[in-house]
């Protein structure tokens, strides 16, 4: 007997039951139509490329929970709770559709002993999901750590709140309705605690009629709580059980965080990027709604964790209520957008990324922030002519002088470093299998020479035939790119592209990750399709091809640096370590913030030239204080930028005693001799 | 209203000190090789000057530039930052003119392209900084000049300029055309917006020569020059560094005192 097949107040408990559903359907629909509409107001985006390997992967990370497992650090057990409540609830839900198929007075049947086992799964489970809810609690009211800190709006603390009452309330019914049952209609072999309640439901002496009337209120409660559930989820700001799934469905497949070029058709446009909520495309507005407040993002942003105003959580978090205030608005055709730059996005938190991508490796749901924060400083430079004036600077150097680096900047000139060496340097008509590119800072800058220096006697000594471009070789654009600044970039692709084609260039070699990066994942777009290797997978190569031979000792601590857009951008994590493994004696320590989650020198995004903004410390400081606390005697990086940053860093806290940084080619060459 | 703005392509000035060269004998600089060539900073400020009146009063802005075949690119960077249309002047006859006679080249360019409010020029070039073309070009186009403008104002045919002196600065008006040459007072100019960058790249900026312009032949004759370079020398800069000490801080500012009063 179900509480359906009851009558109250004149009407059948199955009329009741069903109605209730049609309503909480309903209004769950509506609200989501809603919600689906406000993402349509972005421009479209191709993301159903590949659409079998996206919904495998999708269903794969889901289900295993890959995606909230990857945790903060090793401590944070933040990622295991959530796997635990979402596995629980996963029972629940297959629980829920079994329960109402059988109690929704449709006549269905399964076999008893099938649902007490069921019923007995469910009362183990729902105590793993109290268990999580508990550590939730805890750590978000009690130990608060920083990343889930922040200055909640008063229905985000609503919402909070009404979760965590919510799910433990349905686990609680849970052991209610059953135990109520079992004792109500004195069934036997009841599921553990269950039938723990049960018995003790039944010595209370309580009248059957008394059980079978709590029952049913009971039952009852238990549906209206659900459909309450199912209805408030979309109307409060918790929408991250909805879109999240999608989100990690439309993620990009194509290279990590490599940018979309602004097409030629566009070009003649008025305005450029992103200043009003209809510039994103559909899945940047997905992104907004997918978020869930879990602050990795904040807790692994170099700009945030040295205080500047900067944190991606908030940015996403101010974008998504901007949304939901001006979406209805909007939909209606009622107001025009407004630009959000100042008001819901200050400039200041625009400028203060380094587009190192740690916000988005560690996010959960596939957000991407760094490309919000390109396209909202696309729309400041290239529409509102508005940037930091050392951007300017460096954007004017690059337009004038093809690089970024000018004046009292720079002693050298592009060609010099080629001086005094053997080189084979291509001038008009020469043709060359592999290039060696130097990249701006390393033909420039004096400490960075010494890098690139070290880097030729290496392929020399492994007897390797190269070329490079000398005082002809110009800026790859990512510096330009990265700050906004589209076209600059477009135009050097297209020139550097034409130069490496007119050498019958084939494969391209390079130190800087940058250049790397960009000539590797960006070039492709604009028609430029070489094979690009970093010179830490050149050297890897010649190792283990036995052409280079690390034989002297060189008895040394080292820790390793890992440059974002060599590390996250392009997962080149394993090579430098194996390089510096295979240097007899040394001992390779790790930092605690390392490979993927390896901590920004504050160099990259166009930071070499942009200022650093006030905060509480430097960000180069921050992980200068990384590498001294491995007690290693020096810091190896494979990155032009970091080498400054660490080098600046330790000049200026006068640690030149304690730790020498070098780059991976220096400390090669070392190795050699 | 109809601006002409003159630009030169200079050595670029931010190379450093150490790497600039010169031909002693034959009197000239050796630029630097890969070191491009860039717009005088003077200059640039002359074409900002002319994209902010035309920002308020629309019009035609025409870039001008005398020199090598290369200096199409600093026309280039005129019309990416916003210039309509640019032309260079290159023609062996042009080559090592002084300021009278790269005037009355450009003055016969302008007079080629005809109708004009407005011509622009920077105070000086950043790489001779003499500051005489301009008031030499004014003289022969036989218009008003008003040099060193911090602020250029245009009310219906006259021309409101802030002028820079050496305590502060006079407001003066000139009527429409007259010639102005720009002060770096004027402002940063802006950067090249965006998609105009990759049109002006692929533009082919048209070179007039000696014939296209009628400039006539004597004018041009280095004997007529009126000025003559009789040397070039780097110059060398010599910096001492004594260190002022004394026994207590207030000892040592006393010294200090007493060095710098000898030294004014």
């Amino acid at each position: 007997m179900s509480p359906v097949s009851a009558t109250y107040w004149g009407v059948p408990g199955f009329f009741i039951f069903w109605g209730l559903f049609a309503i909480a359907f309903g209004l769950f629909l509506r609200r989501f139509y809603f919600l689906f509409r406000l993402v349509r107001l972005g421009k479209p985006e191709n993301r159903f490329d590949r659409i079998g390997q996206r919904i495998t992967s999708t269903l794969a990370v889901i289900a295993s929970q890959g995606c909230s497992l990857k945790s903060v650090s090793r401590t944070d057990i933040a990622g295991i709770g959530h796997a635990w409540m979402f596995w629980g609830f996963g029972f629940f839900l297959v629980g829920y559709i079994v329960f109402v198929g059988l109690e929704g007075g449709l006549g269905l049947s399964i076999p008893s002993a099938f649902e007490r086992v069921y019923l007995s799964i469910l009362d183990i489970v729902a105590l793993f999901v109290v268990a999580a809810i508990s550590v939730a609690v805890v750590k978000r009211y009690i130990t608060r750590p920083a990343r889930l800190e922040r200055k909640q709006r008063r229905k985000e603390k609503i919402i909070m709140v009404s979760l965590f009452t919510a799910m433990t309330s349905l686990m609680m019914l849970h052991y209610c309705v059953e135990g109520l049952r079992y004792a109500a209609y004195n069934l036997s072999s009841a599921p553990p605690i269950g039938g723990v309640l049960a018995s003790f439901l039944t010595s209370t002496g309580s009248s059957s009629a008394t059980l079978l009337g709590t029952y049913n209120a009971i039952w009852w409660l238990n549906y209206v709580l659900l459909l309450g559930a199912l209805v408030y989820t979309p109307h409060s700001e918790h929408l991250h059980p909805l879109f999240s799934p999608a989100n990690i469905l439309f993620k990009s497949l194509g290279p990590k965080m490599a940018l979309e070029p602004i097409p030629p058709e566009e070009h003649a446009q008025e305005s450029f990027g992103v200043s009003k909520i209809p510039d994103f495309t559909q899945k940047q507005l997905l992104d907004l709604l997918a978020c869930t407040w879990c602050g990795r993002c904040q807790a692994n942003c170099p700009a945030n964790l040295t205080g500047k105003s900067l944190s991606p959580r908030e940015m996403i978090l101010n974008l998504k209520e901007h949304l939901l205030d001006v979406g209805p608005e909007l939909l209606a055709g009622k107001a025009d957008a407004d630009s959000m730059i100042g008001s819901v996005v200050t400039e200041d938190e625009i400028w203060a990324c380094t587009t190192c991508g740690a916000c988005q490796e560690v996010c959960p749901v596939n957000i991407e922030h760094v490309h919000k924060i390109i396209d909202l400083r696309r729309n400041l430079v290239l529409t509102q002519n508005k940037m930091p004036e050392s951007a300017q600077l460096m954007l004017r150097n690059m337009q004038s002088r093809g690089h970024p680096w000018a004046g009292i900047q720079s002693l050298r000139l592009r060609g010099d470093w080629t001086s005094d060496q053997e080189l084979k340097v291509l001038s008009d008509g020469d043709t060359a299998d592999t290039l060696f590119w130097v990249g701006c800072t390393g033909a420039l800058v004096e400490r960075n020479v010494q890098a690139t220096l070290a880097m030729t006697r290496v392929l020399k000594a492994a007897s390797v035939d190269f070329a490079v471009l000398g005082e002809t070789e110009t800026c790859c654009g990512d510096p330009a790119r990265r700050a906004g600044y589209e076209f600059q970039f477009q135009m050097m692709a297209e020139q550097n592209i034409e130069v490496f084609k007119s050498h019958n260039i084939k494969e391209i070699i390079t130190s800087c990750p940058h250049c790397y990066n960009t000539i590797k994942n960006e070039y492709p777009r604009f028609g430029g399709d070489f094979k690009v290797v970093h010179s830490t997978q050149f050297i890897a190569d010649l190792i283990a091809q036995g052409k280079l031979k690390l034989t002297k000792d060189l008895k040394s601590r080292l820790t390793y640096h890992d440059p974002c857009y060599l590390g996250r951008y392009n997962d080149v994590y394993q090579e430098p370590r194996q390089i510096l493994q295979a240097i007899p004696n040394t001992t390779l320590v790790e930092m605690e913030r390392s490979r993927n989650k390896g901590l920004c020198c504050g160099a990259g995004g166009g930071h070499t030239w942009i200022e650093e903004q006030p905060g509480t410390t430097k960000i180069n400081q921050l992980r200068l204080q990384d590498a001294l606390g491995t007690g290693a005697a020096q810091v190896v990086t494979a990155c032009p930028y970091c080498l400054q940053m660490f080098e600046e860093s330790i000049e200026h806290k006068d640690k030149k005693d304690s730790l020498k940084v070098q780059d991976l080619a220096e400390i090669v060459e070392a190795a050699m001799r | 209203m109809n601006t002409i703005v003159c630009v030169k392509q200079v050595l670029d000035p931010e190379i450093p000190p150490a790497k600039f060269k010169i031909d002693a004998e034959a009197k000239q600089v050796i630029p630097p090789a890969g070191v491009p060539p860039v717009i005088s900073v003077y200059d640039e400020r002359a074409v900002e000057a002319a994209l902010r009146l035309k920002d308020k009063h629309k019009g035609k802005i025409t870039a001008l530039s005398m020199g090598s075949e290369k200096a199409a690119d600093v026309i280039k960077h005129a019309i990416a930052l916003g210039a309509d249309d640019g032309f260079v002047l290159q023609d062996a006859a042009f080559e090592n003119l002084d300021s009278f006679g790269t005037a009355y080249v450009l003055a016969k360019a302008i007079q080629k392209i005809g109708e004009y409010d407005l011509v622009l020029c920077g105070r000086q070039a950043a790489d001779w900084g003499a500051g005489e073309v301009g008031s030499i070009l004014a003289e022969i186009l036989g218009i008003p000049v008003i040099t060193l403008a911090s602020e250029i104002q245009a009310q219906d045919k006259t021309l409101r300029v802030k002028r820079i002196v050496s305590d502060g600065f006079e407001v003066l008006e000139a009527p429409m055309p007259c010639l102005i040459t720009v002060g770096s007072e004027i402002g940063l100019p802006r950067l090249p917006a965006g998609p105009r960058l990759m049109m002006a790249r692929k533009k082919v900026i048209p070179i007039w020569r000696a014939q296209d312009i009628g400039a006539e032949p004597t004018k041009l004759d280095k004997q007529n020059a009126h000025t003559e370079v009789i040397g070039l020398s780097v110059p060398t800069r010599k910096t001492e560094c004594e260190m002022i000490t004394g026994a207590t801080p207030a000892d040592a500012a006393a010294h200090l005192a007493a060095k710098l009063s000898k030294l004014i």
